[in-house]
This record gives C-alpha cells, structure tokens and sequence, in this order.
C-alpha cells in the first residue's frame, strides 16, 4: 500500500508516519517512509512517501498512492501526480495561508468544490476537531484515524496504531482519542 | 547478543551499525543529510563509552578520526558531500600512510539537491584518493555494512569512504537493532617508525605501497557482499547502492526477469563478480544514483578483458541530474528490452497552487538583523554589496531583505567578498554576513587574511547560538565570544548588538559603516538565540510566555510590520490591517518596535525577553 502525505512543515507529518511504520513493523508488515528534511522547519511544504508491504524502494511512483492524506487544502493539489482514479484521498480543509506577501487566493470553499468534484475524497475539519478535544497539536491524529476508515485499516489494524500511540507519544490518551474522532468522522461522513 | 527489530530513520541505522562494530572515537560536522548519525551516536553512545563530538569543521573531525584510526582505534569521521571537500587534505593523505585501526569516513550525498548547492558522486573520491568506497541500499543493509566498512578498514589497515545518499539517509525502515560493542581504542603511535610522518621521502616510499595496497584492496573486495538476482542472463543488470531498491521493484512491477548484482562495494568495483555475469550477458545495464562512476569502471574492465557488449547507463541511457525513482529504473529497464513501461500520470486537479517557499520563522532574529542592516545602509548611504554564507540566513536572498548577493560555499562570504573589493579596485562596498558556526567552521582563516591584507569589508556575525540550519547542534560560539575572538585577531572596531532592540542595532550598524568607509574592517555581532530552539528550551522550563497582539483601532494598514520583517505570524486583513497569529507568534516584540502607530501591544511577561537573550 502506497500512502502520500503532504502538508506544511509544522504541521506533524513526520510524527504521523512514524507512527504508521511503528504499528506496521511492530505487525510484521514491512514499512518504508522517506521524508523530505531540510527545510520543513520553516513553513515550506512537506510531503512523506509511506509504503507498506512487500517493498523495497522509498518513493511511491506518479499515479501510485492508494491513500493521501493532505493536511492543508491548498497541498492538497500538490498530490496531483501521485493520484490515479481509485485512489482514497483524506483533505483537511484548514487554509494556512503561504506567507508571501501580497498572495492572492482562491476561496476555501472554491477550492473545497473543486476536490468534492473527484472520486473517493472526504474532506473533513481535522483542525477544529483537534481545538474542540482541547488542543490543536492533535490535528494529525485526527486525520490518521480518518486515514485509517478510509483505507489503511486494510494495513493495519486500529489496535496496532493505538499501542504505538501509547508507547512514543506524549499526551497518549488524548492522541487516541483525536484517532478516533478521525475515524468517526469518515465513518459518519 | 540479543537484537530486535526497529522501525529505524536510515542514518540512526549507519550509527548503530557503527556502534555494534565497536567504534570508540566518532567526529563530524553537520549537514543535512548526514547529521542524524552523530546525533544518535553522541546519544547511544555515551553508556557504551564512545567519544563522539561535534567538530568544527570538517577537516578538523576527519583530522581527529584519522589520528584515532592511527593510534589503532576504531573510528569514524561524519559529514554531507559537500563537507568532503573541507576534509580533502588529511583525507588524501589518510590514504598514503593507511591506519593502524579502522577508520570510515561517511559521505551523505544529496542526489536532487533537497538541502546543498550542488550533486557532486562523492564515489570519485574514491577513485581520485585510492580509498574504497562501500554502499548501502536501504536503512537495515545500511546497518550490515557500517559494520562491514569498519572491519573491512581494520583488516586492510586502509581508510573506507561509507557513501550513503538522502534516499538511505532520511528514510525509515525495518531494523535489525543489536546490542553495541564495547569501543576498540589505540594503543598509541610507535615513535621509531614514522610511518605518520609525509615528508617527500616518506611519502614516495608510501606512494610505491599504496598502489600495492591499492591492488589488494581490489582482491579483497570480492570478499565484500553481492547481491545476486539471478534470471536471464542476456541482460545483466548491474547496481549500486539505493539503485538496487528501485530496480528489485521495478522488475517486479514489469515482471521481467534480467539478471541483477548488486555490488556493495562501487570503487572499486567488484570486477571478478561482475565479469563472470557479464560474460554470458549481450547487454548490460548500469543503474547508480549520481554520475557513471560504476559504469566507467566496468566498460574499463570490459575492455581489458576483451569483452565487446552494449553498456546503457548514466552516460547515455539513465537521466543524469537528479535522483532516481521508479518511474526511472521503470522506463529504463522498458527501454533496455523495448517494452512498454507503465503509464501513469497523475490526475489534473483543476488548480496549481502558488509555491510556498521556506521563510523565516516567526521571531527568527536573523529576520530583524536583515531589517536593520537595511536600514542602516540606506541611511548612511551605502549600497552594498551583499556576500552571503551557508545557513539558514540564505533565505535572506528573498524578498523583502534581499541582501545576499554571492553566496557559494563555507566561509565564501569573506573569501568571495574580498575577492569582490579587490576585483572592483576597491569600488564595491562589501558587506559579508556568516553564522556563528559557519564563522567557526572557515571564516576564521579569512577572517586573519582580511585583516592581515587591510581589506577594509564588514563582517556581520549571525549569532544565533547555535548550527540551526541541520537542526541545532551546539558549536564553538557557546564557550568562544566572538567579540573577543575577532577582538584577538586584531580588528578594532568590534560591535555587538541584539537584534531585538531594533533602534540601538541601527545606531550600532552604522557606526560600524562609517568605520568601513574610513578603510578599516569592522565586525559587528548580532547576538540572539534561534528563536526555535529558544522558544522550545523556554517552554520547556516552564517559562511564562509572551506574544503580541494588534490593536484593531490603532492599525492604519501601512504594512510595514508584514512587509519589512516579514515575520509569517503577521498577516494582513482583506483592509491591509494587521493580524498576528497567537499560535505562531513567539513574542520577539521586533514588530511592535518597527510599528510607526504603536499598535502592536504584548500580553503576558515581558521577562520572556530578557530569558530568551540567556536561553542559549
Ligand atoms: S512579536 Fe511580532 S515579529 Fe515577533 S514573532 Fe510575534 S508577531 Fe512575529
Ligand atoms: S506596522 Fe502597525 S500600523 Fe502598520 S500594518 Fe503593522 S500594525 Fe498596522
């Protein structure tokens, strides 16, 4: 299984994988992730390559992802090349503006029409999710879970994402439970 | 023994490696991608009784690899590709006197340019200096060979290159974690011999043993892994290093079935093993990420055996800039046997979103030293010309700052910038802007020449404390002031300011022109942590936070708070009034100093300042 994230640095897309390839290994399901490092620090686009199975190169092929995960809206169009016709596709829909000065964009609910138009996208309020359990920082739990209803459980199972949750995260049970509103709100989608 | 599997970063896995293989003395410099090695290595290896350090510049760490290796230690010298070519000297000599011990020296090469200004195969090197070169596919091989290339080293008693690439480096994967091995040190140097010693007529008796060694070493490689595919033997593919993941999934994706070697050792090149494939081969195929360093050797040994058959490769067949993929080995390998490869495209999404460019962070005192340095040259009528350095204050080159004009390699922002005033006859007026670490790193040297040489140039000092570029690693600027290391080499008119008192930095930066137009070289310090890791280690020890709000009446929209500094927690409002993030801003107050309107006001404890200038 092929996953493409992509997303703004900061925004914990590392964190996110790493989990998924704990859970995978600690499943004996072999996992390979390649970030692009460097700059993510300072608010420059981030995507990680996650692929899972029988594998041995890092980076998924054009048209090969059989999940995004976008966690920015305007990213979300960056996934473009790696999609293809059956690919499950997971949008936040937070805008976190580029800072460049004078930009002018689309609307959010523009741009929002433009992913609905295509096949097999849920677009869900991962941020808002996260402010209303109390803190933001666990907006990337909640598209995790909603990752996993839309098609990573067939990878790994829901118990196997939640031990490693328990065991490298601070803030555990609050991440758990960001997991699974994520899965609740595409199961409810 | 007891060994587990880890899900592991590529790099963790190189240290580790090295660890199970006994290394005691571990020196490096940092540079993405090769920095997470010392950082674990300076982590896991304390219990075990391993002496890692940062180093301050490369040379230097593969200087003291080199002299550990020579007491018969087991030692590794770290650092990017680039990096290499800091370490040139001791290394080509490291070859001529070989080691006592064992000694790696890991290059992190960055095929794609992700994080360097250029792609150099650091796999020549070897070839250049007669020292082997091993090379690891994925993050668990990584972990074999690293314990391969220290063994290897000690049993030639000869320096190995350990090449890895960003592909190796920064991906993670399954690992196969043992327990490490108590570190090997030396025993000493026998003072009779003087077998460290280049003289001219050492170094011509150890030249003659070198080539012998050299013959040797291309013997003892074949004793190193392969790895063997094997199918139809009329195509032969062969590979090196992370090549051979993208090959072993493409041709599982085509279902083809050449025969492939995967050679662990690409310098030099494992040619009995490749000779007896290519022999019964009518095509050979070399995929390698970087240049034709593979490739070359093997027509050469083709050659020299007589054996007339088409190589493809980087030189004429597989894309030469920029790293592999599977899209790639999977055209390559269609082409190689005239089949069609997959086409897959993507999908058009209706929309391209605009690019979104590594910044400054919000409160990163780099920022604010770029505004004042404007300032301040426009008022006291300058127009500099702006040589830049390696660190995260390149970014300076974007608008709004635009005050990096060259900006080439380590400690080019003095050596470029003198060459600038001489070269105009003295007409330019040459600002040169490094990082601390950078300073510490190669900007001493230039540093001695300017003054010595009386180039009248101003020197500013990033000082944020730390190498924040790869990550934060400490460096010398956190026990050397270097106020008064440059006060030592002689020039007088040393200034040190905070960028966060904007005012004052002005007043201190234009003293420090007029000096330079009075002909005298002047250095300022502009001294305050990174605001990233000041913020983290503030937090942290629970320090009461700051941030600065805009009062909404006050604003009049002039934008000089988001246009001038830039600061990304800044956003202007669809009436051009100002809003700052509460979740971005780190309360440096730079924003409220340049406001004209006096609308931007903190909440919370301004000492947050004042432990933020100690933080670090
Ligand atoms: S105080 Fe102003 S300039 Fe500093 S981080 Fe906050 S918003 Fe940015
Ligand atoms: S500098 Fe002051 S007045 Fe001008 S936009 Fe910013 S907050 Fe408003």
């Amino acid at each position: 299984m092929n996953i493409y994230m992509i997303g703004v640095g900061g925004q914990g897309l590392i964190t996110t994988s790493n989990l998924i390839g704990a859970a995978a290994t600690s499943r004996g399901v072999k996992a390979l992730t390649s970030e692009t490092h460097g700059l993510s620090q300072r608010g420059g686009s981030v995507d990680v390559h996650v692929r899972l199975g029988d594998v041995n190169s890092p980076l998924i092929p054009l048209g090969g992802a059989d999940l995004v995960i976008a966690f920015e809206l305007l990213e979300a169009f960056r996934a473009a090349p790696y999609i293809n016709e059956n690919t499950k596709i997971i949008v936040n829909s937070r805008l976190i503006r580029p800072p460049t000065p004078r930009l002018r964009l689309p609307r959010a609910e523009e741009l929002i029409n433009k992913l609905g138009a295509i096949r097999n996208v849920k677009i869900i309020d991962a941020f808002n999710a996260a402010v209303k359990l109390g803190n933001p920082i666990v907006e990337n739990m909640v598209l995790l879970g909603a990752a996993h209803a839309a098609g990573l459980s067939s990878a790994i199972d829901e118990g196997a994402i939640i031990e490693a949750i328990r065991s490298t995260m601070r803030m555990p049970e609050l991440n758990v439970r960001a997991f699974e509103v994520g899965i609740n709100l595409v199961n409810n989608y | 023994m007891t060994c587990g599997k880890r899900f592991m970063l590529g790099n963790h896995a190189i240290a580790q490696g090295f660890l199970e293989a006994g290394v005691s003395v571990a020196m490096g410099y940092p540079g993405t991608p090769s920095s997470e090695i010392m950082e674990y290595l300076i982590e896991k290896g304390e219990e075990l009784g391993v002496y890692a350090e940062w180093s301050s510049n490369e040379k230097v760490a593969l200087e003291g690899a080199y002299g550990a290796a020579m007491t018969g230690a087991r030692a590794i010298a770290t650092m990017k590709h680039v990096g290499l070519n800091v370490g040139m000297d001791p290394l080509m000599s490291s070859a001529y006197t070989g080691v006592e011990g064992g000694l790696a020296i890991v290059t992190a090469d960055d095929p794609g340019m992700w994080s360097s200004q250029n792609e150099q195969d650091n796999r020549w090197v070897g070839l250049h200096a007669y020292i082997p070169v091993l090379e690891p596919y994925d993050p668990a091989n990584a972990k074999e060979l690293a314990r391969i290339a220290i063994e290897f080293s000690e049993k030639m008693r000869h320096p190995v290159l350990f090449r890895t690439v960003t592909r190796v480096s920064h991906t993670r994967g399954p690992v196969d974690v043992c327990d490490g091995k108590p570190p090997v040190f030396g025993k000493g140097i026998d003072r009779t011999k003087k077998r460290f010693a280049l003289v001219p007529a050492n170094a011509r008796k150890l030249k003659a043993e070198l080539v012998g060694r050299w013959a040797k070493i291309e013997e003892e490689v074949e004793e190193l892994p392969v790895t063997v595919e094997e199918g139809d033997p009329g195509l032969l593919v062969i590979t090196s290093g992370s090549a051979f993941a993208y090959v072993m999934d493409s041709i599982k994706e085509l279902e083809v079935s050449p025969t492939v070697i995967n050679l662990s050792v690409p310098v030099p090149v494992q040619r009995k093993k490749v000779l007896d494939l290519a022999t019964k081969a009518s095509k050979i195929v070399v995929i390698e990420e970087g240049d034709p360093v593979v490739e070359t050797q093997v027509k050469a040994a083709l050659f020299d055996e007589g054996i007339k058959v088409p190589v493809l490769g980087k030189s004429n067949f597989v894309p030469p800039v920029g790293e592999l993929s599977l899209d790639i080995t999977n055209s390559v390998l269609a082409g190689a046997m005239s089949i069609e490869a997959p086409h897959r495209r993507g999908v058009n999404l209706g929309y391209e979103p605009p690019q979104r460019p590594p910044v400054f962070c919000p409160g990163c005192p780099h920022a604010a030293s770029y505004y004042e340095l404007k300032l301040a040259s426009t008022t006291s009528r300058v127009k500099p010309l702006f040589s830049g350095d390696i660190g995260c204050y390149s970014l300076g080159i974007n608008s709004p700052f635009d005050e990096e004009d060259v900006l080439t390699d380590m400690g080019s922002s003095l050596g470029v910038g003198m060459g600038i005033h001489r070269g105009t006859n003295g007409k330019s007026f040459v600002v040169s802007i490094i990082g601390d670490s950078t300073f510490f790193h190669s900007g001493l040297p230039a540093l001695a020449s300017a003054i010595y040489n009386k180039t009248p140039l101003l020197l500013i000092v990033l000082d944020n404390r730390t190498t924040a570029m790869t990550g934060g690693q400490p460096n010398p600027t956190q026990a050397i002031p270097i106020e008064e290391a440059v006060r030592g080499l002689g020039v007088r008119n040393v200034y040190s300011m905070d960028p966060f008192n904007v005012r004052e930095a002005v007043n201190t930066m234009r003293n420090a022109i007029d000096a330079v137009k009075r002909g005298e070289p002047a250095v300022v310090v502009s001294k305050r942590a990174c605001a990233l890791e000041a913020a983290r280690k503030l937090r942290r020890e629970g320090v009461e936070p700051l941030i600065y709000s805009v009062v909404e009446d006050a604003c009049k929209a002039c934008g000089i708070c988001y246009n001038m500094i830039a600061c990304p927690a800044i956003q202007p409002k669809d009436d051009g009034r100002a809003w700052i993030d509460p979740n971005s801003c780190v309360g440096c107050s730079v924003c409220a100093q340049v406001c004209p309107y006096d609308a931007i006001k903190p909440s919370g404890n301004l000492d947050w300042i004042k432990r933020w200038g100690e933080a670090l």
